[in-house]
């Protein structure tokens, strides 16, 4: 069963994207039943509104957001119990504010560290309403992607894998991973719904971390 | 091992951030909004199966627990078939219920939303019954018309 609280809490902090303040966050792992609750009652809702929206407005189908279907409590049910799997919630003002699921199982695919060992972000997603609507509503908090990246190369830290990280980026992220996070793209997986597949090196973990020390 | 993680830090990344999405993971391809038609469909198709459901019912004189019983199915899923277009059954209440009823098994599948019928023609057909069709305590004369129209349109006979 998915636990009620979590184990573990990190005070951290998001971004108010349209006072541009400070609020105060948390960090949980595992997910637990209150985050699940809460994509159930307030993920899910948000996003098919926003999904109406942008389908009245004709946007293209391919500008839709990607994880529109996923079902946070069937992948949680699926890892539970899992020792290779860990999964983290960011808390903002009692609701879940993203989630993510990781790997540690899995190992790299880059020349320079081929084979090795690296924690692979499963999944990783924000609450609807921190994602840049493309019909021109605004986030309302920032911050959650780097916080839990930064948690993915901790934990990369901790079991001995020196920060490597791996991923599969949904279409409208991949600029956020090539370029805000400087990870290295290894192209289009043929093998995985064509998605482009980003690792980070030791080095570039080191300075992920220190880019906002 | 202390986190690196501290509000400083997350405040610096979150400038970072701005203006960019994040999101990882297997995607699903098959958009939500052509889906909810999808649905819609099933829906209307759904409560034609629960109103048939309903009045075959009520022409064998059973109550929902007795058929229930009779064809060996959970009582609140014969109620959520007859109650709430959204429920999406079992297959195997629907195959019991079509044995009971002496109806397609085919046919009603179709009528579930559990497969796409590639003749959609004799659904329209049952929900227009479906929509003629009253609820009230015995069955009405047009009640059994609409009955006797959704077991035709339901049989095996009529292709």
């Amino acid at each position: 069963m998915t636990p009620a609280g979590p184990k573990q809490i990190i005070p951290v902090a998001l971004l108010n994207v349209a006072s541009r303040s400070p609020v105060v966050a948390e960090l949980w792992k595992p997910i637990t039943e209150k985050n699940l609750a809460d994509w159930e009652v307030l993920w899910a809702p948000e996003t098919a509104g926003q999904l109406k929206v942008l389908h009245q407005a004709g946007i293209e189908r391919r500008l839709w957001p990607q994880s529109r279907k996923w079902d946070w409590r069937q992948k949680q049910e699926a890892f539970r119990g899992r020792l290779d799997n860990q999964s983290y919630a960011v808390m903002q003002g009692g609701e879940t504010q993203a989630m993510m699921i990781v790997d540690l199982s899995a190992r790299a695919r880059l020349d320079e560290q081929v084979r090795q060992h690296l924690v692979y972000i499963d999944f990783l997603e924000a609450a609807p309403w921190n994602r840049r609507t493309l019909t021109g509503g605004q986030p309302r908090f920032a911050g959650a992607g780097s916080i839990l990246l930064g948690a993915a190369i901790e934990l990369s830290l901790e079991q001995g894998f020196k920060g490597r990280i791996g991923l599969h980026s949904l279409p409208q992220s991949n600029d956020f991973y090539a370029n805000a996070c400087g990870m290295c793209d290894l192209g289009a997986d043929e093998n995985y719904s064509n998605l482009r597949y980003f690792e980070m090196t030791p080095e570039i973990a080191a300075k992920f971390l220190k880019k906002g020390a | 091992m202390n986190s690196k993680l501290n509000p400083e830090w997350c405040l610096a990344m979150a400038e970072y951030e701005l203006g960019f999405e994040v999101g990882a993971g297997a995607m699903a391809l098959d958009p939500m909004p052509e889906l909810q038609d999808e649905n819609e469909v099933a829906d209307e198709s759904r409560l034609a199966l629960g109103r048939f459901v309903t009045l075959a019912r009520r022409k064998s004189g059973l109550s929902v627990e007795a058929l229930a019983e009779k064809a060996d199915i959970d009582v609140g899923e014969l109620l959520s078939i007859e109650r709430d277009a959204h429920h999406l059954p079992e297959t195997r209440t629907i195959y019991r219920l079509a044995m009971i009823f002496g109806v397609s098994q085919k046919k009603l599948m179709g009528l579930s939303g559990l497969t796409k019928p590639k003749d959609v023609r004799y659904v329209d057909e049952a929900i227009r019954y479906a929509a003629r069709s009253e609820s009230i305590a015995r069955l009405s004369k047009e009640e059994q018309a609409a009955l006797d129209g959704l077991i035709a349109v339901l049989s095996d006979k009529q292709e």
